[in-house]
């Protein structure tokens, strides 16, 4: 159990320094964390983001937060909450004690210029992962096929949402009717 | 400038944190109230300047901001008040939610709403990856770089820590290179 908790602090303590740029920059950590410990199933950990899309407060708090929880209850939740926003905190006082004026640090910035289209991809490789892994399904001969009632559901919810400026509210509640209403119909 | 107390810059971070849905940007008009206009814990200049300069370093923004801006009115229990208060909500209500799901996720409707969900989720990273392709992937250099890493990562499971250093590298090496073709 003790282990546990030092993987917990030690992932979430790597997200906090190196997922750069908002909260969705933690879900290539998060998928990649679900491969590697099996904590909780894939569907478990997209359940988890959804919720923490839909909550009060910032979305990678909230996923640190959800995913210790889900994997060892509530110290599990301390520990991952806790290690997220450690090593920025230190790095956040350190700043504001050297600059009494912020400026754009040239060098530092440059490197974070870069950085952007890593995360970019990144985040890309998930969404491509995910979008296959949503509208196939695996028969008992393990045969991919097509989730046509997926495949639907996304072309139903793409097309509106596309075209409006980001609502993560709306989407995960036409998401939430549209499967209760395909699931129970057909 | 009455001095705050420690109470108070949880309280206010806490007020913040409740407010703060959908993600990222909406901090700023919340900070831009709370701390500015009402309170004058920083300046709006300040403000300003530090959102700027919290894109460049790791973690979350609302947090990075909760955290300079207790700082800089109560030092470092100021800065802990802060985050705390900034973290609290977030933390309350999630293992609430959490414990209240675990409980009726069995439910054949709970079920088929999350199986919903998750086409839902799919699109929300979809049109992330758009915003976040529109920012940053814009010369040879950047879309060199985002095919060879999402063809990578296609293929082999590697880690994102790596990934990340690794860019980093190259990227200060590239940066490198072209301040000294324009020098």
């Amino acid at each position: 159990m003790l282990k546990l908790y030092f993987l917990l602090f030690y992932e979430f303590t790597k997200i906090g320094i190196f997922a750069l740029g908002g909260g969705y920059a933690a879900l290539p950590f998060l998928y990649y964390m679900q491969a590697k410990y099996n904590w909780f199933t894939v569907d478990e950990l997209t359940n988890m983001i959804a919720v923490s899309n839909i909550t009060p407060g910032p979305i990678g708090i909230n996923m640190a937060t959800y995913t210790g929880f889900t994997t060892a209850k509530f110290l599990g939740a301390i520990i991952s909450t806790v290690a997220i926003v450690l090593v920025p905190f230190f790095m956040t006082i350190i700043i504001t004690r050297l600059f009494t004026k912020f400026q754009d640090e040239k060098c530092v910035c440059s490197v974070f210029e870069g950085l952007r289209p890593a995360a970019c991809a990144l985040l890309a490789s998930i969404g491509i992962k995910l979008l296959i892994d949503t509208i196939t399904s695996r028969n008992e001969l393990s045969a991919i096929t097509i989730d046509y009632h997926a495949l639907i559901l996304f072309i139903i919810l793409l097309i509106p949402f596309s075209f409006f400026k980001k609502n993560p509210l709306l989407t995960i509640m036409a998401g939430a009717v549209g499967g209760i209403i395909i699931r129970s119909l057909f | 400038m009455k001095k705050a107390s420690l109470f108070e810059i949880f309280k206010i971070f806490f007020i913040i944190g409740l407010q703060l849905l959908g993600g990222g940007y909406v901090i700023v008009p919340l900070l831009k109230k709370y701390i500015v206009e009402e309170r004058n814990w920083l300046t709006e200049e300040e403000l300003v300047d530090f959102y700027a300069m919290s894109q460049c370093i790791p973690g979350i923004i609302a947090g990075n901001i909760a955290t300079c801006a207790g700082y800089r009115t109560r030092g470092f229990l100021g800065a802990l008040m802060a985050i705390a208060g900034i973290v609290a909500p977030s933390f309350i209500i999630i293992i609430a939610l959490a414990n209240i799901l675990s409980g009726i996720i069995e439910y054949p409707v709970v079920q088929n709403a999350f199986w919903g969900i998750r086409v839902s989720v799919v699109i929300l990273i979809l049109l992330t990856i758009k915003d976040l392709w529109a920012k940053s992937v814009n010369s040879k250099f950047t879309y060199t770089l985002f095919s060879i890493i999402l063809i990578c990562l296609l293929i082999l499971p590697i880690s994102p820590t790596l990934i990340i250093i690794l860019s980093a590298f190259i990227a200060l090496i590239y940066g490198k290179i072209k301040e000294q073709k324009n020098a």
